[in-house]
């Protein structure tokens, strides 16, 4: 919404200075606060309740060994064994390799088939196609795969069946193959997610920004990385931002396929914390472990939307 | 406040839901006994099962009978005071000759006292297609020589010898726990009591005949799943298959027919003496039930034959009550198979040491299957090594 503030240069141009506006009425601006306050209330309470608590509960937690029947207070030892584990460091390398794969497979795929997609005659074919696995679990999806990755599964058949023999791996049996392939599995069923994303954002440049690049000469690559992706910046930002938070938290797909083995070989942080929490019981190490994730899931979100939201707040002054 | 179960029924919480229609056997049989039935509740994932066990236990919220794990896992849940002491069932069983199993016993036993009864008894055997046998042209091998070549004439005709999975799973115990305790089952009971090492001569001796298995082609690749072994047992293109006798229920009843089916003990290795590994699940009372008085009454009436007939004809599976054995052939070949050659008994490696220990160390052994050579056979001995250092400290401490 503009605004008329007296440093306007059109304001001055008009004529003499208005006079100025009288103050808030400090009853109105208390009741437009207790209404605000309102609002806000049950959003608060919810955050307050449903994740500040618990994340509290957990920090607290991590100062304990605790096996679920007995709990012994032992201040940062969880954090001190955790940071000296040599499957802790294996376990951040995977949770950087997701990161780094989910950012550049279903996102950058998501994109590139939006805006191939986006205005072909048989796109929503393609969409669809895309799309469908996204609607599938997480665990349908891992049983898939699973059943195409075993080494005696559908893709070393296939490959054998076609004379392609020598081409069969032990696909989840080595690291980093099997981080990898899951990566690829992950990349099938979430670039849907991302092409829905994008073709919103498509749909919501005007058509007349398209034309006019276009009556200036723009075309193919050039249109796309000067006009349509700046044009898709605010989804952009969600998308990565998305993608960076469900990649970090990574679990159910590296569960059922390897189970984070063999040995601790594909274990993410959030199997690395399951895996103690549940497996072993040992409660407060695995609460030192979530307290580490959450700290980089909220660190990276945070590092991230503060950068592209600065630079918004930048373009819109 | 949660309120005790209704009048003559006790709860019992379990893992296990495919085994509802076989307490409630159980459960009619027990009624004339103990004056009660069995209401069972199941959880079907293990992970979860054991958490809510774990945190249920000492509240007004727990069920009155618990399914646990025998050997250190009951140790575990013992000393910290959520299960009570049975000892008098125990007691009972061996006076009324339902089982005096001295051996089995001591895997249920924390101070001294028993924390629990006998679910099930299943020995670990080399379970085999005969149709496969047949067409080999072998006989059930009785020397560890004529496995090996069992092992050579299977690998020969493109029959996989052994399904052996366990890259990502608790499976990968299964051969280590086998040839350890087949080449030394004293020094196997002392290595998983923490009286002896990971890197001595038995265990690498244990690991490189595995090693040698692997050269021969005798296993499957390491992510088998053993849910599809009934189907290629049925068409022969599996020949053997190392595990407990708890699953023979699970081939019967996915297509394998019962006179297709056969199991033995398998030979010790050379230098060896026989010896099996046995597994049994644990019937806990909870120290905080609602009806501890019914618990206790049903626990003591567990092990009578009436009831464990009903039990383990459900299970498919063999009773610490030797007198008593389903009638299913395999069954029944291994239970002669026992009594005949009187092998000493060894706890499956998963109940063997403390729990954080044994799952380490099986994701350790998980890892040398996919890579079963001699150098990773020393790193893997060694991290278990390493890590029995650590954990038999912690749990000591």
């Amino acid at each position: 919404m503009d605004v008329l503030t007296p440093a306007d240069p059109a304001a001055s141009r008009t004529g003499p200075r208005p006079p100025r506006p009288p103050g808030p009425d400090p009853r109105s601006e208390r009741r437009r606060a207790a209404w605000v306050g309102a609002f806000l209330t049950p959003a608060l309470a919810l955050i307050l309740l449903l994740l500040l608590v618990p994340f509290l509960v957990t920090a607290w937690r991590s100062l304990f060994d605790d096996n679920g029947v007995t709990a012994r207070f032992v201040g940062l030892s969880n954090y001190v064994a955790l940071f000296t584990d040599p499957d802790f460091g294996r376990s951040l390398l995977n949770t950087v390799l997701w990161v780094v794969g989910t950012l550049v497979l279903p996102v950058l795929l998501g994109l590139l088939l939006a805006v191939l997609t986006h205005s072909v005659r048989w796109g929503a074919v393609a969409r669809t196609a895309v799309v469908i696995p996204y609607a599938l679990s997480g665990s349908a999806t891992a049983l898939l795969w699973t059943f195409l990755l075993r080494t005696d599964g559908a893709v070393n058949q296939t490959l054998s069946a076609v004379g392609l023999g020598g081409w069969q791996q032990e696909w989840l049996l080595h690291w980093p193959m099997n981080t990898l392939v899951m990566i690829v599995a992950t990349t099938w069923q979430a670039t849907g997610a991302s092409l829905i994303l994008f073709l919103v954002g498509l749909q919501t440049i005007p058509s007349e920004t398209i034309e006019a690049a276009r009556l200036d000469g723009a075309r193919g690559l050039q249109l796309f990385l000067r006009i349509i992706l700046p044009q898709l910046r605010p989804m952009t930002v969600v998308v990565v931002g998305m993608s960076i938070v469900n990649s970090l938290k990574t679990f159910d797909i590296v569960w059922l396929l390897t189970q984070g083995g063999p040995g601790t070989a594909s274990e993410t942080l959030a199997l690395t914390m399951y895996r103690q929490t549940f497996t072993l019981n040992r409660y407060g190490y695995g609460a030192a472990v979530s307290v580490v994730l959450t700290v980089v899931v909220i660190a990276a979100s945070w590092l991230y939307l503060r950068r592209q939201v600065r630079q918004r707040t930048g373009e819109a002054v | 406040m949660s309120r005790p179960a209704p009048t003559d029924v006790v709860s019992v919480f379990n893992d296990n839901p495919t085994w509802t229609p076989g307490f409630q056997a159980a459960g009619r049989r027990l009624r004339p006994l103990s004056g009660f039935r069995l209401a069972p509740r199941a959880v079907p994932n293990v992970s979860n099962y054991q958490q809510i066990v774990r945190m249920s236990a000492r509240t007004d919220s727990t069920t009155d009978l618990i399914k646990w794990w025998n050997g250190y896992r009951l140790r575990d849940i013992a000393r910290s005071g959520i299960v009570a002491d049975v000892t008098d069932a125990w007691d009972e069983a061996a006076r009324r000759g339902w089982s005096d199993d001295t051996a089995l016993r001591a895997t249920f036993t924390h101070e001294g006292r028993q924390y629990g009864v006998p679910l099930y008894k299943s020995y670990f055997v080399v379970f085999y297609s005969r149709p496969a046998f047949e067409r080999l042209g072998v006989d059930v091998p009785t020397t560890w020589q004529q496995f090996l070549d069992v092992v050579d004439a299977s690998h020969a005709k493109g029959i996989t010898p052994i399904s052996a999975g366990g890259a990502t799973s608790w499976e990968s115990l299964i051969w280590f726990q086998q040839l350890v305790n087949g080449l030394d089952h004293r020094f196997y009971q002392d290595l998983t009591a923490g009286r002896a090492s990971y890197t001595d001569d038995v265990c690498r001796r244990a690991m490189a005949l595995w090693s040698d298995l692997y050269r021969r082609g005798a296993f499957s690749a390491p992510d088998a799943s053993t849910t599809d072994l009934p189907a290629r047992f049925a068409r022969g293109t599996t020949a053997m298959c190392l595990y407990g006798t708890w699953n023979t229920g699970a081939f019967l009843d996915n297509g394998v027919k019962a006179a297709d089916l056969g199991a033995f003990l398998l030979p010790p290795p050379p230098g060896g003496a026989r010896s099996v590994i046995v597994e049994s699940g644990v019937l806990a009372v909870s120290a905080h039930a609602h009806k501890l008085d019914a618990a206790h009454a049903v626990a003591r009436a567990w092990l009578d034959p009436s009831v464990q007939t009903a039990w383990t004809g459900f299970l498919r599976d063999t009773s610490a009550d030797p007198g008593v054995v389903p009638d299913v052939g395999t069954v029944r070949q291994v239970a002669a198979q026992v009594r005949r050659d009187r092998p000493t008994q060894a706890i499956r490696y998963w109940e063997a040491s403390p729990p954080v220990l044994i799952e380490g160390n099986v994701q350790d052994l998980s890892a040398f299957m996919i890579d079963p050579t001699s150098s990773q056979a020393t790193k893997t001995l060694s991290n278990m090594q390493h890590r029995a250092d650590k954990e038999w400290k912690m749990w000591t401490s």
